[in-house]
C-alpha cells in the first residue's frame, strides 16, 4: 500500500539536510557582511542585525591600511603565480601524458610523492635557498616555489588523457612542430581545463598565507592576507574593520569564480566533448 | 689632453657616480632600524612614537616598524633564526614574556645582552627576571600586565559593600562577597572561560610560584600555589558565582555588557573597561585577592612583552642606544604612551610623571595608575621557563575534571603527567 506521506518523508529529509548544509556554508559569509556594518563592541555582543557603522569601518580600514598598495601586491603575486603555474604545469602535464616512458613514469610518481610533504617541512630549506639567492622580501620569492605545482601537473595529465590523439596526428601530418601543436591545438581544445585550473591556482595564490608571511619582511611588500592577519591579532581587534578587510579580500576570488563558473564546471566534467 | 679627457671622462664620471650612490645608499641604510611587532594600535603605535622621539635628537637614525600578527612574528623569528639567514631578521623584535626563555635558550648568541648598558635596577624586578639567562640580561622590559581587581561600585553598593571592603581581601572573602552580590543584585561576580588558564597563572604568580622552578624543572605536584589556585577556582565554580564565557571575546562581553560585578586581569584591560562611557564612575580598582597560603601577595601579572636586539643586527649599537635612551630613561615618553595607548611600562620611575599622578574620573577620581604602579614593584619574580604554553594547555585540559569534583591532588597528578609527556 502506498500513501503519499511515505513519498514526502524522504524528500523532506533530503531538503532539510540540504538546507542545513547550505545554511552552514553560507552563514559565515552572512555574518561577515553583517559584521562589516556593526561596531566591534556590537559584534562581540553577538548582534546579528545590520548596523550603521559600515561607513566608519570602511573609513578606518582605509586609514589603517594602504589599500591600493596592498591590493597591488596581492594582484601582482597572484597574476604572476597563476600565469606561470598554468604555463609550466600544463606543459609538464602534456609532456607526461603524450611522451610516456618508464623513466618518466618514475619521475611522475616521485613528483606526486612531493604532495605528501607538508609545507612546514619545506619552509626552512626554501627560506635558506631564497636567502642565498638574495630574494628575501621580494615578490619573486613568493611566486617561485608555487610554479611547479605537482597537483596542477597531475590535473593536466589526467585531463590530457581525454585529448584525442587523432588531433595531434592530424596536426603532425599538416607539418606542425610539437610546440605549435601545444600552442595552437592543445591549448584551445583544453580551454575549460585551463579555466578550472585557473580558478584553483588563482584562489590558492590569492589566499596564500604561510609562505608570503615567511619571506615578506616589510610593510611595503605585504599582501592582503598578511594585513588582515595583523589587524585581527591586535589585543583588541576592531572586528568591524577586520570584516571590511575580509570582504574586500574575498571580492577578487568571488569575481573570478562567478565569471568562470561555467568553464569551471565543464573543466571538472571533462574538457573535450 | 683632449683625448685623455674624452676617453676617460665617462669612466671617471661613472666611478664618481657609483661612489656617490654607494655612499648615499650606505648612509641611508646604515641607520635604519627595522622593528617587528604586533598590534597596530598598541605596540606598533608606541614604537613609532618612540622612534619619532629618538629621531628628533638623532636625525640620522630612522625607523621602519613592521607589523605582523603575534603568531606571525614568532613564526618568522623562528624561521629566520633556525635558517641562520641573518639578513632576514630585524634589528629589534618584540617577544612575549612567557616565550622569552624559549628563544634565549634555544638560540644562544642570537640576542644581544644589554647588561652593562641598561640600568635594570630601575625596572620592575619580575620583568627583568624573565629576560635573564646565566647572569646576563637580554632585552628591554616593556609593557606590564600587572593585575588588578576591577569591580562595579554600583553593584557592590547594592549588596552592601564599600570600596574599603574590596581592599586586600582573600579569595575566600571574594567568593563570600560574590554570593552576597548575586543574592542582592542577581549579577554574577565574574566572567570565567573554562578554556583559559589565565586566572590560574595570575593566582599562582601572586604567591611567587610558577609551573616551573628556578631551574626550569616542572613544579606541579609539590606546588602549593598551584594547588591553592586550582582549589580556589574549584570553589568559585561550586559556589557558582561566575558567568561562563566561551573564548576571549565572549569573556570581554561579560563585563562590557554589565553582566558581572568584577574582573580580575592585567592592567591592559583598562582601555576596554573605559570604552563603555555609560559605565563611567561605576568602576573601582583594588589589588587582586590573595590566596590563603604562605607567601601569598596581592600583586601579580598576566601577559606583557619586551624588546630584544638581534646580535646579528648591523645597527646593533644604534638599536641598543635607542632602547636605552627612550625606554630606559624617558619618563615623558611613558606618560605619552599611558595617555594615548593605556600602556603601563615597567620603568618604575615613570610613576612620578603627570599622567600617572592624574586622578581618573572614569574610576570616580581614583589615582588608578599610581595604584598599579605601586603593585608593579611588588609582583613576585618567577621563572617562566621554556614550556609555559605547554603547561598552560595541560592545565586547561584538566579544568573540566576540576569542575566535576575530582580531588585537586589527582588533577595535579594528571597535569604533571601531561606536562611530562608534552615536553619530552
Amino acid at each position: 500500500m502506498r500513501t503519499k506521506s511515505t513519498n514526502i518523508l524522504p524528500a523532506l529529509f533530503t531538503y532539510g539536510f540540504v538546507g542545513l548544509m547550505a545554511f552552514l556554508s553560507v552563514f559565515p559569509f552572512i555574518w561577515m557582511v553583517l559584521g562589516a556594518t556593526n561596531a566591534s563592541i556590537d559584534i562581540i555582543k553577538g548582534k546579528m542585525l545590520p548596523g550603521e557603522a559600515l561607513a566608519t569601518n570602511v573609513a578606518n580600514f582605509f586609514t589603517l591600511v594602504n589599500v591600493p598598495l596592498v591590493f597591488w601586491n596581492s594582484a601582482k603575486v597572484t597574476i604572476l603565480a597563476t600565469v606561470l603555474t598554468l604555463a609550466v604545469s600544463s606543459l609538464a602535464g602534456y609532456g607526461f601524458e603524450i611522451f610516456r616512458s618508464r623513466q618518466r613514469e618514475r619521475l611522475y610518481s616521485a613528483m606526486l610523492l612531493t604532495l605528501m610533504i607538508p609545507f612546514a617541512a619545506l619552509m626552512i630549506p626554501l627560506f635558506i635557498m631564497m636567502g642565498k639567492a638574495g630574494l628575501i622580501n621580494t615578490h619573486i620569492a613568493v611566486v617561485l616555489p608555487t610554479i611547479g605545482s605537482a597537483f596542477v601537473v597531475f590535473y593536466f595529465r589526467q585531463s590530457t588523457k581525454a585529448f584525442p590523439s587523432e588531433l595531434r596526428d592530424a596536426a603532425k601530418v599538416d607539418g606542425l612542430k610539437e610546440w605549435q601543436i601545444f600552442l595552437y591545438i592543445y591549448v584551445p581544445v583544453m580551454r575549460s581545463t585551463y579555466a578550472a585550473a585557473f580558478i584553483i591556482v588563482f584562489m590558492t595564490a590569492w589566499n596564500n598565507y604561510l609562505w608570503p608571511l615567511i619571506v615578506l619582511q616589510s610593510n611595503e611588500t605585504k599582501t592582503i592576507t598578511l594585513v588582515i592577519s595583523s589587524l585581527a591579532s591586535a589585543y583588541y581587534p576592531d572586528y568591524g574593520v577586520v570584516m571590511v578587510g575580509t570582504i574586500l579580500a574575498t571580492l577578487p576570488t568571488l569575481a573570478v569564480f562567478f565569471f568562470m563558473q561555467r568553464q569551471f564546471v565543464q573543466g571538472m566534467l571533462g574538457s573535450v566533448k | 689632453m683632449d683625448k685623455l679627457v674624452r676617453t676617460h671622462l665617462p669612466r671617471i664620471a661613472g666611478l664618481a657616480f657609483a661612489g656617490a650612490s654607494l655612499l648615499a645608499v650606505s648612509a641611508a641604510q646604515a641607520k635604519e632600524i627595522t622593528i617587528w611587532c604586533w598590534d597596530p594600535n598598541f605596540n606598533v603605535a608606541i614604537m613609532k612614537e618612540a622612534g619619532a622621539r629618538y629621531t628628533k635628537t638623532h636625525p640620522d637614525v630612522t625607523f621602519n616598524v613592521v607589523d605582523f600578527a603575534k603568531a606571525d612574528v614568532e613564526q618568522k623569528l623562528q624561521t629566520g633564526l633556525a635558517s641562520g639567514t641573518a639578513d632576514a631578521l630585524p634589528d629589534i623584535v618584540l617577544i612575549e614574556d612567557y616565550g622569552a626563555q624559549k628563544y634565549l635558550q634555544s638560540f644562544p648568541g642570537a640576542f644581544a645582552p644589554l647588561s652593562g648598558t641598561v640600568d635594570y635596577s630601575g625596572f620592575a624586578p619580575y620583568k627583568v627576571e624573565v629576560m635573564t639567562l646565566d647572569g646576563q640580561v637580554y632585552g628591554m622590559p616593556f609593557d606590564s600586565g600587572v593585575t588588578g581587581l576591577y569591580y562595579r561600585k554600583d553593584y557592590l553598593d547594592q549588596a552592601g559593600f564599600k570600596p574599603e571592603d574590596m581592599q586586600n581581601i582573600t579569595w575566600d572573602r571574594f567568593i563570600e562577597i560574590g554570593q552576597e552580590v548575586e543574592a542582592k543584585t542577581g549579577k554574577k561576580m565574574m566572567g570565567l572561560d573554562p578554556n583559559d588558564a589565565g586566572l590560574v597563572r595570575i593566582m599562582m604568580q601572586s604567591a611567587g610560584q610558577w609551573y616551573f622552578d628556578k631551574e626550569g624543572k616542572p613544579n606541579i605536584t609539590g606546588n602549593a600555589a598551584l594547588k591553592a589556585s586550582l582549589e580556589t577556582i574549584g570553589k568559585i565554580m561550586s559556589a557558582n558565582i561566575y558567568k561562563p564565557a566561551n573564548g576571549w571575546s565572549d569573556w570581554v562581553g561579560t563585563f562590557t555588557s554589565g553582566d558581572v560585578a568584577s574582573v580580575v586581569t592585567g592592567v591592559w584591560i583598562t582601555g576596554t573597561v573605559k570604552a563603555q562611557p555609560d559605565q563611567a564612575g561605576k568602576w573601582g580598582v583594588a589589588p587582586i585577592p590573595a590566596l590563603s597560603i604562605e607567601g601569598a601577595t596581592h600583586a601579580s601579572n598576566l601577559g606583557g612583552s619586551s624588546w630584544y636586539v638581534l646580535e646579528s643586527s648591523e645597527e646593533k649599537a644604534e638599536a641598543i642606544d635607542f632602547l636605552n635612551e627612550i625606554y630606559g630613561q624617558d619618563i615623558d615618553f611613558y606618560q605619552t604612551i599611558l595617555q594615548d595607548r593605556g600602556a603601563v611600562g615597567s620603568l618604575l620611575a615613570a610613576r612620578g610623571g603627570a599622567a600617572y599622578e592624574e586622578a581618573d574620573a572614569f574610576f570616580g577620581g581614583e589615582k588608578v595608575w599610581q595604584n598599579f604602579s605601586d603593585l608593579l614593584a611588588k609582583v613576585p619574580s618567577v621563572n617562566y621557563g621554556i614550556f609555559t604554553n605547554e603547561a598552560d594547555l595541560a592545565v586547561t585540559a584538566q579544568l573540566p575534571a576540576l569542575t566535576q569534583g575530582t580531588p585537586v591532588d589527582e588533577v595535579l597528578q594528571a597535569i604533571d603527567a601531561e606536562i611530562a609527556g608534552q615536553i619530552q
